[in-house]
């Protein structure tokens, strides 16, 4: 059956008179304040507000709460001394791989694969992780994300992103694989290797800050403070290094609305899946191969042959070599090993900004094999280059003020 | 003629309830002054009645501070022509931001008043041990809720436009 060009046309008159409505659209309530929260001079007062309520509720929850309020209770006083008590023969290897030290209280201490490794993952990590994705997704559906996006542009413009680059760094608060995933979002090559070296380099995942929360909660803000500086500045110079553009962007803003719980729910769950299927194992697997280094003496041949670096150049003990190759497998398994580490404040804090700075985890590391090998190879250069740089930096600024 | 009435009411300078959120305006940004100067420790921790001003981590009351000054200037600059759609808007954005102060404040005791005490051996709060956390002193966002709540009216008085 062929239609006429006049026939065509009086089909489409007929559906638009069903389908469109005419009339004046009047400005709501809603719609002004959608307009004031992408305005600078209202909405980053509305921005900081945002990443308060973030930070708080992701502390009270995953911090006050789950961690010490139930499962520090629950791992130290009953899963490690049944584990203790059950486990045969204290003296033996597989004590040590699957317990841990004998003499341990807490199970941070222990550093046992199923001691350490499930509290590490279960106790720390997943209420961390569950209540990040909860309000990143409340953020998303409720469509403040956009705004954040447009507000952020000119900022992130100065270091060769733009507003959307707020996607990859708040996923990478998260876990950094999906943000890594999330940079192709950018439009230009050199927009994707900045942020994907600045995600490796200076965001630390949701369980990195869970696990810092719990064992360092005072200096989360030094901590912190020392990787958005990092970030801006390494950030500026990679701009000015590396060639290419930086094009503009159409940001589409959606209107406020209610986040619809069926699609939370299903977003949390596969968000929350993702990390049960791909970081448990690694945090048991990583135990493991640390525990395996220390038994076979891998991790004190190299603590001294590295010690001039680390003790010289970075102003951190030469113990820090055995986090610091863990955090190849789980960063927040090496800020946990970190912790039963004797160290001055100063040390504390220089070694857990290595730790996130330093080599991006495995899994981070496979999804960026995945996005282009040159690309990896390049970030990882430009990373031992910052680590080198940066480290020194933040131990000569410790050695100034009289605290290295 | 209605509309008329309701325009001439929109475009009235000083009303009741701009007088309402002028004031309230005013002593949010007073509280939050004093919630960065009792950080700044200009004085130490601030306890009047049921009032309570600790001072004692950046994040709560210097960072938390901030955000009510900022909540106090837009309900002052939105307290004159109340009820026009640009001026509500940001009275209702001043009245958001000591809501998510207020709102994480009582998130922040419920979530210390569900565990039961590190030394207990028992799991859960008892019951009046969960109620004794909710006891005053309170910190001035949550003093504030309540007051900030008749900024729903500006929300609903647009809403019945809408529709």
């Amino acid at each position: 059956m062929v239609f006429s060009s006049d026939a065509r046309w009086e089909m489409v008159d007929a559906i638009t008179r069903q389908t469109v409505t005419y009339g004046t659209y009047k400005h709501t309530l809603g719609d002004v304040l959608g307009d004031l929260t992408v305005k600078p001079l209202t909405g980053i007062p509305v921005a900081f507000a945002a990443l308060y309520a973030f930070w708080s509720v992701f502390t009270s929850f995953a911090g006050t709460l789950m961690t010490d309020g139930f499962m520090v209770k629950f791992f130290d006083g009953f899963w490690l001394p049944w584990m203790q008590s059950v486990w045969p023969d204290p003296a033996s290897w597989h004590y040590f791989l699957f317990v841990g030290n004998p003499a341990a209280d807490t199970c941070f201490e222990a550093f046992g694969m199923l001691t350490s490794g499930l509290f590490v993952s279960i106790g720390v990590v997943l209420p961390a992780v569950l209540v990040f994705y909860l309000m990143m997704t409340l953020l998303e559906d409720s469509g403040y994300l956009p705004r954040l996006a447009v507000l952020m542009d000119s900022v992130l413009h100065r270091i060769g992103l733009h507003g959307y680059a707020i996607v990859p760094i708040i996923l990478g608060l998260g876990c950094n694989v999906p943000a890594v995933t999330a940079t192709r979002i950018l439009e230009t090559k050199k927009q994707r290797f900045i942020m994907m070296t600045l995600l490796a380099l200076f965001i630390p995942c949701g369980a990195q800050l869970g696990i810092m929360m719990s064992v360092l909660p005072d200096l989360v803000g030094i901590v912190m403070l020392c990787l958005i500086v990092g970030f801006c500045i390494f950030g500026f110079v990679l701009n000015k290094v590396i060639p290419g553009e930086n094009p503009e962007i159409l940001v589409d803003v959606p209107r406020y609305h209610w986040p619809v719980k069926e699609y939370v729910a299903k977003k949390l769950w596969n968000r929350t899946k993702g990390f049960l299927k791909e970081a448990v194992p690694f945090v048991l697997f990583g135990i493991l191969v640390v525990n395996l280094l220390y038994l076979g003496g891998v991790i004190q041949g190299l603590a001294n042959l590295l010690e001039p670096v680390f003790v010289t150049w970075f102003g951190v003990p030469k113990e820090t070599v055995g986090p610091l190759i863990a955090a190849f497998l789980r960063k927040d398994l090496a800020i946990a090993q970190l912790s039963t580490i004797p160290m001055t404040t100063y040390q504390m804090v220089a070694s857990v900004v290595l730790v996130t700075i330093y080599f991006p985890c495995v899994a981070t590391f496979v999804v960026m094999l995945r996005e282009g090998w040159k690309e990896l190879i390049a970030a990882i250069v430009v990373l031992f280059v910052v680590v080198f740089i940066y480290g020194g930096i933040i131990h000569g600024i410790g050695i100034l003020l009289g605290v290295a | 003629m209605e509309q008329n009435e309701s325009k001439e009411q929109n475009e009235q300078k000083i009303t009741l309830i701009g007088i309402y959120v002028a004031l309230l305006g005013l002593v949010t940004l007073a509280f939050g002054i004093a919630d960065i100067l009792v950080w700044a420790g200009i004085r130490p921790g601030i306890q009047v009645g049921i009032l309570a001003i600790a001072g004692d981590d950046f994040f709560r009351w210097a960072w938390g501070g901030f955000i009510m000054i900022c909540a106090g200037l837009f309900m002052l600059a939105g307290s004159t022509r109340v009820a026009t759609l640009q001026q509500s808007a940001k009275v209702v954005l001043g009245g958001v931001l000591v809501w998510l102060i207020a709102g994480t404040d009582i998130f922040a005791r419920l979530c210390v008043a569900i565990p039961a005490d590190v030394a207990s051996p028992a799991f859960f709060n008892s019951l009046s041990g969960f109620l004794a956390a909710f006891a005053p002193p309170y910190t001035p966002a949550v003093l504030l809720f309540p007051f900030t709540l008749g900024i729903l009216y500006l929300i609903w008085i647009h809403d019945t436009d809408d529709s």
